[in-house]
């Protein structure tokens, strides 16, 4: 017969022939496939096999659940209608599914640490695992209903098995630190046998598994991983947009200093304060500088993103001031020379004078400080997000490493914001006489957003990390001066 | 195969046979009795399986899925019976037919091994197991859309690939 034969053939005498045309047996691989069951069990296992064993790199403790809480959704979703207990292992199965989203989307925002050391978290996560040991629960369940239907003996002790081990997990998990490399090496080989025996058991229950009729679905499977995947992503860019700043109580600065400030300020200005310096400090804070004796200045420009071109100035100043003992007012003054780039999370770690040479030096009056920027020819001041004393370690080798209770503030500037600025001051009394001032800042900036989870400069500072790969770049700077008979002179210019 | 085996044999693939009955006979009691002749020659012509041509269940299937058609045939002849029967031409093939089906069956089979195990396992689901739309559907995870859809690419394939081989 020639081509025409086929093309000329109409549909129904073509479906005829097709019909017509399968007559022995059918083939060994579609004979495999042709099964109403075995896709929905496999699913089933995978998901449970990813939801439970994750490794702990490149996030895949985060990716591989979510897959698996997929799996596991498209899996019981063609199962929901077969029994009560593959229908409520899908109702169980759509709340985990939400959760882990919403726990997906949550991590990138700069709240995530914060929302997982609440109370909340804790009682979300005693409500999943609840839902967890429900789902094998009502799976177990299932797969005794489905081998009922089938005829067969009810068993499923398989599936019952992943309960007890879930439960000695969970025991093992309270326990923490003390878990042995033994136990725990023990525990995986028992999931490892659990599933096996999933496996088999879903083998066993191929014949019985054509009695099962899944469930017809309005949207196919395809489209609902797609919509899945859609509306994470759209969850994350949400989280990253408007989840990556603090929030800043931003007010416009007021006008400039009175006539007796304006005395002060121009005597300042003569002791060679810079004056981008004097004109962020608050009344009060310049108030605090009345009757100045001298001016020590320490500029530092630093090439923050890791290029050569600086772009953020850090100046140290010194202000000693009268009083019955020796007193300094200390000022740690920052202002961005160029745009920072991404505006997320900024941190500043300060190591006061008295918190390093506590033997010469003693605080005499809090630390206060603010963010400035300008906008539209306006300027705008806020009081930092954060700004208290932190117990940490720090220092980049190992020698220098040091703890204490360090200074740490906390603050975003808005995306367009220009000359972005602020400052850390404090007032130091001498203890004994001969000891140099010595103060540390740390700067920590947050380069892009790209990070997951989303951790804010604050934290990363506190963890002590130096890494300058990641979305953070931190930069030190010290203000180091000794008094001498001739006046104060840097040591580290 | 003894009376015992053949209970066993029911217990053990009742839920596949009737589940390959099940789209060609849509009614239940139709089903019931089909499954009851399927058991019976499974039971008489087990030995005639060959595990060299296919494995068990696929043997079963092929016996069941035939026994149900050979019903549907005999249900849908004796409905005609007295009406239009004796209008009708002779069901069986004249040679040159029989010769030309083969050819074509052949061609399909040939045409079928080309072609994805996906797409061949879908072709064998409509064809092969009479499956509605709306089975396959919900056993895919699709929509009935998606499988005319899926159907109506696999068919205008198979006649590219059949008019293809006619050239060649």
């Amino acid at each position: 017969m020639g081509d025409q034969g086929w093309n000329r053939m109409g549909g129904d005498d073509f479906d005829a022939l097709l019909e017509s045309s399968l007559t022995g047996l059918p083939p060994k691989d579609v004979v495999k496939r042709v099964t109403p069951w075995k896709r929905a069990m496999r699913w089933l296992l995978a998901g449970m096999a990813l939801t439970t064993l994750t490794l702990n790199v490149l996030n895949l403790h985060l990716l591989l659940p979510a897959i698996g809480m997929v799996l596991l959704l498209l899996g019981f979703r063609a199962l929901r209608r077969e029994n009560r207990w593959f229908g409520a292992c899908y109702a169980v199965t759509v709340l985990r599914t939400a959760y882990v989203c919403a726990d997906l989307v949550l991590n990138t925002t700069i709240w995530q640490r914060a929302v997982h050391a609440s109370s909340l978290a804790n009682a979300l996560t005693g409500l999943s695992l609840a839902l967890l040991f429900m789902e094998f629960f009502c799976l177990w369940r299932g797969l005794r209903a489905v081998q009922r239907k089938a005829g067969e003996t009810p068993r499923a002790w398989n599936a019952a098995a992943l309960m007890v081990w879930y439960a000695l997990l969970w025991l093992l998990a309270l326990a923490g630190d003390r878990i042995g490399w033994l136990l725990l090496a023990a525990m995986l080989a028992g999931y490892a046998l659990v599933l096996r025996s999933l496996w088999r058991l879903s083998k066993e229950l191929d014949q019985a598994g054509y009695a099962v009729r899944p469930a017809p679905v309005r949207v196919s499977d395809r489209t609902l991983v797609l919509a899945l995947a859609a509306l994470l992503t759209a969850g994350c860019a949400c989280g990253y947009l408007l989840g990556s700043r603090y929030p800043m109580e931003w007010t416009p600065v007021e006008a400039g200093p009175d006539g007796e400030a304006a005395g002060l300020r121009a005597h300042l200005l003569q002791l060679g304060m810079p004056e981008y310096v004097l004109d962020d400090l608050t009344a009060e804070e310049l108030a605090a500088c009345e009757g100045a004796l001298q001016v020590v200045v320490d500029v530092d420009d630093e090439a923050v993103d890791g290029g050569d071109m600086p772009k953020l100035r850090v100046t140290g100043v010194g202000v000693e001031v009268p009083g019955e003992k020796e007193r300094w007012i200390i000022i740690h003054h920052f202002l961005w020379l160029a745009d920072p780039g991404f505006h997320g999370t900024e941190a500043i770690q300060l190591r006061t004078v008295y918190e390093d040479l506590p033997e010469g030096w003693r605080s005499a009056g809090q630390v206060t400080g603010r963010v400035l920027y300008e906008q539209n020819g306006e300027s705008y001041a806020a009081p930092y997000y954060f700004l208290g004393e932190r117990t940490c370690t720090a220092g980049s080798l190992p020698w220098e490493q040091h703890s204490g209770n360090d200074v740490f503030a906390a603050f975003s500037v808005p995306p367009g914001g220009e000359n972005c600025r602020g400052y850390l001051t404090y007032s130091i009394e001498e203890v004994r006489d001969g000891y140099i001032i010595n103060g540390w800042l740390d700067y920590t900036h947050q380069k892009t957003w790209l990070q997951y989870p989303a951790v804010t400069a604050l934290e990363r500072r506190l963890a002590g990390s130096w890494n300058h790969d990641g979305a953070f770049r931190t930069i030190g700077v010290s203000l180091q001066f000794e008094q001498t008979e001739e006046g104060a002179r840097l040591l580290a210019p | 195969m003894d009376e015992r085996e053949l209970v066993d044999l029911l217990r053990r693939y009742g839920p596949l046979l009737r589940y390959v009955i099940a789209p060609i006979l849509p009614n239940p009691q139709d089903q019931e009795d089909c499954l009851s002749e399927t058991a019976l020659r499974v039971w008489e012509r087990s030995g005639q399986f060959d595990p060299a041509r296919g494995s068990w269940t696929a043997w079963l299937t092929a016996v069941a899925r035939n026994t149900a058609l050979d019903y549907a045939r005999r249900q849908a002849r004796r409905y005609m019976v007295g009406q239009v029967e004796e209008h009708m031409p002779s069901p069986e093939p004249t040679p040159e037919e029989a010769v030309l089906l083969r050819e074509r069956q052949e061609a399909v089979r040939r045409a079928l091994e080309r072609l994805p195990g996906s797409d061949r396992a879908l072709f064998y689901r409509k064809y092969y197991y009479r499956q509605s739309t709306a089975q396959i559907a919900a056993e895919l995870g699709l929509s009935q859309r998606a499988v005319e859809g899926r159907l109506y690419r696999l068919k205008k394939r198979l006649r590219t690939l059949l008019g293809g081989e006619e050239h060649g």
